[in-house]
């Protein structure tokens, strides 16, 4: 296998119970569902995630029972609904949440990218999300600034283990393209100690177009060929989300219990692979 | 009876907030409709922008949210949260901030979290997201949400994004820029948010002062109050053929 090509079930399999994981997905776009499938397939437990916003990949996480802690700022499924099982572990106390501003968490992430010391920024001043992260979060400080003396946030570095990001093509040293708005994804991936990517098309090294590269090579641990890797979200300018499968997720998740067990046995624990998991939603024969 | 629904003058209201030189960052769902409809009639040269990285879309397809790429349709530029968030906004380009709000205070501090009921159990919702940091760095922000007695309150539930006043005081006292939330625009009414409170400025057509205060439990002040320039027949087409055809959001 030439470069940095890998199968995403060794990638997986390198992650250790009790890592700090950070996913790419957004709400319903780009969510790195077959990561979170093969993370709860090979039953990891006590996963710390970091994703500023997040989506169907989150829910899965928490909802596979590999969640001890989430870092975020937002979740949901858009016009789908909130996240059901996020919301529920959350409330039942199995999942503990620090909740940031989009900013405050992508600040974090960039000052572990930058090795920086902290960052400080004037987003969660006088709100409540800052007088909790004040109570709990080790990276969190309310300090002065030492030229005005004004009230500043200082944000420690947040450095995951490993990053999971959805890309449209990678070549095989790694040079990764994003198509559409990046988000927090360059941030997460040059943040974190192992990068995976998981790339809708994988090309030979050297072919891809430099103006048109997201994630310089170097930064990246293992590239994943993983066709439809968001489904049943969206991948911008390639697949649009299915909405028949969302509200299939909704309609178990929300239910909890025996109704979403029965969607993992379906989807997640009776497949081998994401191939078997899009063949068994009728994606692909 | 008026021609429009509530939900159609609250979405015209809060477009005519939007003046033509500004820059703006846009919340999920009606504040998006309200933006692109300012930029179909009076305000063609405001420059909107979404948190994840997308800069002048103009869509008007109906979308599923924000992470919805038919919401992208027609952007000039694609990049991510830093830009948005961190270079446009926390470096003080951005002049107006539009949030929806599960509840406001009187000094328009924003709940955007969670809700507690009367059994007192928990609702979450989204959470922040981008609202705090807009809420706290734009020059001004407006809040579009219904007019409902749950959503005006003295104490909110959770304050995820702080308001005009922050703990009573000033905001730069605080350590944040800009005038925090400077108007609410509802489907009964636009209410000015002064140091003193709420201040009522219009009530849309059909709709009584006495209603408004009634639908608002906290302190209102209301001398002055007008009534809202009614839709124009253009502003109602843009909204019902173009920006909303399914009435997902202004029914």
């Amino acid at each position: 296998m030439p470069g940095k090509v890998s199968s995403l079930a060794e990638a997986v399999a390198r992650v250790e119970d009790g890592s700090l994981v950070a996913f790419g997905g957004f709400a319903i776009t780009r969510c790195v569902v077959a990561a979170a499938h093969e993370l709860v397939r090979a039953g990891k437990r006590d996963l710390e995630l970091v994703q500023v916003v997040g989506g169907l990949d989150t829910d899965l996480l928490a909802g596979g029972g590999c969640l001890r802690k989430l870092v975020f700022s937002s979740g949901s499924l858009d016009r789908f609904g909130p996240l059901p099982c996020v919301n529920r572990g959350i409330l039942d106390e199995t999942i503990e949440a620090e909740e940031y501003s989009s900013l405050s968490l992508t600040l974090r992430l960039h000052a572990a990218a930058l090795g920086l010391p902290f960052v400080p920024a004037r987003s969660m001043l006088g709100s409540q999300l800052l007088t909790k992260l004040l109570d709990g979060a080790a990276g969190v400080r309310l300090e002065r600034d030492p030229f005005t003396g004004t009230p500043v946030v200082a944000l420690a570095p947040l450095r995951p283990d490993v990053a999971f990001v959805h890309v449209d093509v990678a070549d095989e040293n790694g040079n990764s393209q994003i198509g559409g708005p990046t988000w927090s994804n360059r941030e997460a991936a040059f943040a974190a100690r192992t990068l995976v990517v998981l790339a809708e098309e994988v090309v030979p090294a050297g072919s891809l177009d430099p103006d048109a590269v997201t994630i310089p090579g170097p930064f990246v641990a293992a590239v994943c060929h993983v066709p439809l890797a968001a489904y049943p979200t969206a991948a911008v300018g390639r697949y649009d989300y299915d909405r028949r499968h969302l509200e299939l997720y909704m309609v178990a998740a929300g239910e909890g219990g025996d109704a979403y067990a029965r969607y993992l046995d379906e989807y997640v624990y009776g497949v081998d692979s994401h191939e078997g998991y899009l063949a068994r939603a009728g994606v692909v024969r | 009876m008026t021609r429009w629904s509530p939900a159609e003058m609250m979405v015209v209201a809060a477009s005519r907030e939007i003046a033509d030189d500004e820059v703006v960052v846009v919340g999920l769902g009606l504040p998006q409709i309200a933006a692109l409809l300012a930029k179909l009639t009076h305000a063609p040269g405001a420059a909107l922008a979404l948190e994840i990285g997308v800069f002048g879309a103009c869509s008007t397809q109906s979308s599923a949210g924000i992470a919805d790429p038919r919401m992208w349709e027609g952007a000039g530029a694609f990049s991510g949260m830093i830009d948005v968030l961190g270079y446009l906004l926390h470096g003080g380009r951005v002049t107006l901030g539009i949030l929806g709000a599960l509840q406001v205070d009187e000094a328009g501090s924003i709940n955007s979290s969670l809700v507690v009921k009367d059994d007192g159990t928990v609702r979450r919702f989204r959470g922040s997201g981008g609202s705090n940091d807009v809420a706290s760095l734009a020059g001004r922000v407006m809040v579009v949400m219904r007019h409902d007695p749950r959503k005006f309150r003295r104490c909110v539930d959770f304050l995820t994004s702080p308001g005009r006043l922050v703990d009573g005081g000033a905001r730069s006292a605080a350590g944040l820029p800009g005038l925090g939330t400077a108007t609410v625009v509802t489907d009964l009414a636009v209410l000015d948010v002064l140091d003193s409170g709420l201040a009522l400025r219009s009530v849309h057509a059909g709709v009584d002062v006495d209603a408004v205060v009634a639908g608002t439990p906290v302190p209102l002040a209301t001398s002055g109050a007008r009534e809202t320039a009614a839709p124009t027949d253009e502003e109602l087409r843009l909204i019902r053929e173009e920006l909303d055809p399914h009435r997902w959001y202004t029914a």
